[in-house]
């Protein structure tokens, strides 16, 4: 556990080297929200709220979604590059679990960016805009449980999609699309309260609301006793599923892994 | 007598390869009618390695060296055939087994870019747990042995090549491992370099008792370094024994280099081939073959008709013996 805890500090430190990115980090994140928070004002109209969702829980949701899609960006070309460079004849030559230490990696760039580019980004929106408090502690730490669930069901998203490279080569093209997909079916990108029903039930089946809205509804106590055990429930059983697929496709991989060079 | 650590039993690897067709018509041929072909890379290869041994690999590019390699690195699985190293089978139980070898790859580097070879060589630390005192004795001997405290704190990629070999050579080696396989590790490296590398392999060899594997297109590498050699051609084994037994059985020609006083009009001796060396056509290449020539009557031939200023017999050099055996001139078994 040590071995993989010191890849992410390294992944951490090297983040440190970049002072400029970390400040346009920052304004990136900022940015982003406001644009979202200007769309969504005027959409609103100066209404205090539609179907029932105030304006201040679109603010939260934005605020909590962009927060964590910070927190889960990873280096998503990991294992395509070094498929196709033929480096990773070099990893699989460490004696540690390979999928791991991407993990790692990523928790730890991960890592970096909440503590240096969310949280200042959080504090500087929260002064001009209507960021909603935790529905009380309890709330709060059930969504810091089920965000580290959701990052994980999105890392395996992720990680399936990467090791498609060693049947494809190139996976850019559907890395893009995946990130389209979650972003629209996870509630990033519009709140999930205003996705017609029809769409709502198709959602149900998948792993896309577990990654971000189940963390945001527990923050703002819009769960209740047992929809809590179900929500956590189900984000353990999609990372069950993803592992066991992310498994399946990783060991079918590895044995025809051809690496290229030399 | 030490025992095997190294038994591989036939073993095979097929790689499936896109034909590409050219041009603008062939690029979209091959997105609606690939095309693929199949090559043995590696064609039923068998051998057994003994604890200590080092033995040298050798064949002509694209013979199935490197794929070798990596089927005994655990980083490419084996289509058939078996491989036990050291009580492992590599691809099966990789994270295990890699903690226990070393490997090192002329063409790919091992450490980062952007750090000195001391900064990857705590990581390397971390990741192969390596107790304190004896990554600082390994550190200690390898900065003497590979003559690198010079450049050990500089970022790699301000390194020579032959640093950056060295450096690499280091960090395969830190976790002290039992068996070590080195692949091209003196490709593109000048004289001095190879003979550093040479001579630190070496004493490891003898010192520590490590098992290695050695690939080359370097034939000096080989004589300065290995008892046993196994060539290799078309993914099949040629050959698998020591250089001295090539040398002694499969090549029974010499050479006998001459220099004329005067130009002799015409050399007419049978069963042996005379070339010029230089324009001046003084000096001479004299090829025959001990089996059909005796050496005492040829030279007395030579030095009764002729006036000769020098005269010297040579064994013919290996890279020839080699390139003879690659074309088939020779055939061994």
């Amino acid at each position: 556990m040590s071995t993989y805890i010191q890849f992410a500090a390294i992944k951490f430190r090297n983040n440190m080297a970049y002072r400029f990115e970390y400040i346009m980090g920052i304004l990136n994140t900022v940015l982003s929200f406001l644009v979202y928070w200007c769309i969504y004002k005027a959409l609103y109209g100066g209404a205090n709220e539609i179907d029932g969702i105030t304006f201040s829980m679109v603010t939260t949701n934005f605020i909590i979604s962009l927060g964590l899609t910070n927190a889960f960006s990873k280096n998503e070309m990991f294992l395509q590059d070094k498929i196709k460079q033929g480096t990773i004849a070099n990893e699989l030559l460490k004696p540690v679990n390979f999928k791991f230490r991407m993990l790692f990696e990523d928790l730890g760039d991960g890592f970096f960016k909440v503590v240096f580019n969310f949280l200042p980004a959080v504090i500087i929106a929260m002064l001009f805009t209507e960021m909603m408090p935790p529905a009380g502690i309890f709330g709060f730490v059930l969504c810091l449980v089920s965000a580290v669930l959701g990052y994980i069901v999105l890392w395996y998203i992720s990680f399936i999609v990467q090791t498609l490279a060693f049947w494809l080569f190139n996976v850019w093209g559907l890395i893009t699309i995946k990130n389209v997909i979650v972003n629209i079916f996870s509630g990033a990108l519009l709140p999930l309260w205003f996705m017609p029903q029809p769409v709502l039930n198709i959602i149900k089946f998948t792993p896309f609301d577990s990654i971000f809205f189940t963390p945001v509804q527990l923050y703002l106590g819009q769960l209740q006793g047992y929809e809590i055990l179900l929500n956590f429930g189900r984000q353990v059983l999609w990372i069950a599923i993803l592992y066991f697929i992310g498994e399946l496709l990783w060991n079918k991989g590895i044995k025809r892994l051809i690496v290229q060079g030399g | 007598m030490s025992k095997t650590i190294i038994d591989v039993q036939n073993i095979s690897k097929i790689f499936k390869i896109t034909k590409r067709k050219t041009g603008f018509k062939g690029a979209l041929a091959n997105i609606f009618h690939p095309e693929h072909e199949y090559k043995k890379a590696v064609n039923d290869i068998s051998f057994n390695i003994k604890e200590g041994e080092m033995v040298g690999f050798i064949g002509p590019n694209g013979a199935g060296k490197s794929t070798t390699v990596k089927m005994l690195s655990g980083i490419l699985y084996p289509d058939s055939g078996n491989i036990n190293i050291s009580g492992y089978i590599p691809h099966k139980q990789r994270k295990e087994y890699v903690a226990n070898i070393g490997v090192v790859f002329g063409q790919k580097s091992q450490i980062s870019w952007d750090l000195s070879p001391l900064d990857s060589y705590e990581v390397i630390k971390h990741i192969y747990k390596i107790p304190d005192k004896k990554y600082k004795e390994n550190i200690e001997r390898f900065t003497e042995l590979l003559d690198m405290r010079k450049f050990i704190n500089q970022p790699v990629r301000q390194l020579s090549l032959g640093q950056r070999m060295r450096a690499d050579i280091a960090a395969a080696l830190l976790h002290s491992p039992k068996i070590v396989f080195f692949d091209e590790p003196t490709i593109g490296i000048d004289v001095v370099g190879k003979e550093k590398i040479r001579s630190f392999i070496k004493t490891l060899n003898k010192t520590d008792n490590i098992t290695m594997i050695f690939t080359t297109h370097d034939m000096q590498d080989i004589e300065k370094t290995c008892e046993r050699l196994i060539i290799i051609d078309d993914g099949k084994k040629l050959y698998d024994g020591s250089l001295d037994a090539i040398k002694s059985n499969y090549v029974s020609s010499r050479i006998i280099e001459a220099e004329f006083e005067q130009l002799p009009e015409k050399i007419d001796i049978p069963y042996v081939t005379v070339s010029d060396v230089d324009k001046n056509r003084m000096k001479k290449v004299i090829t025959f073959d001990t089996g059909k020539t005796s050496i005492n009557s040829l030279m007395s031939t030579l030095l009764n008709n002729y006036s000769i200023k020098d005269i010297s017999v040579k064994e013919p050099e290996i890279d020839a013996i080699i390139s003879d055996i690659y074309q088939g001139k020779i055939i061994v078994h």
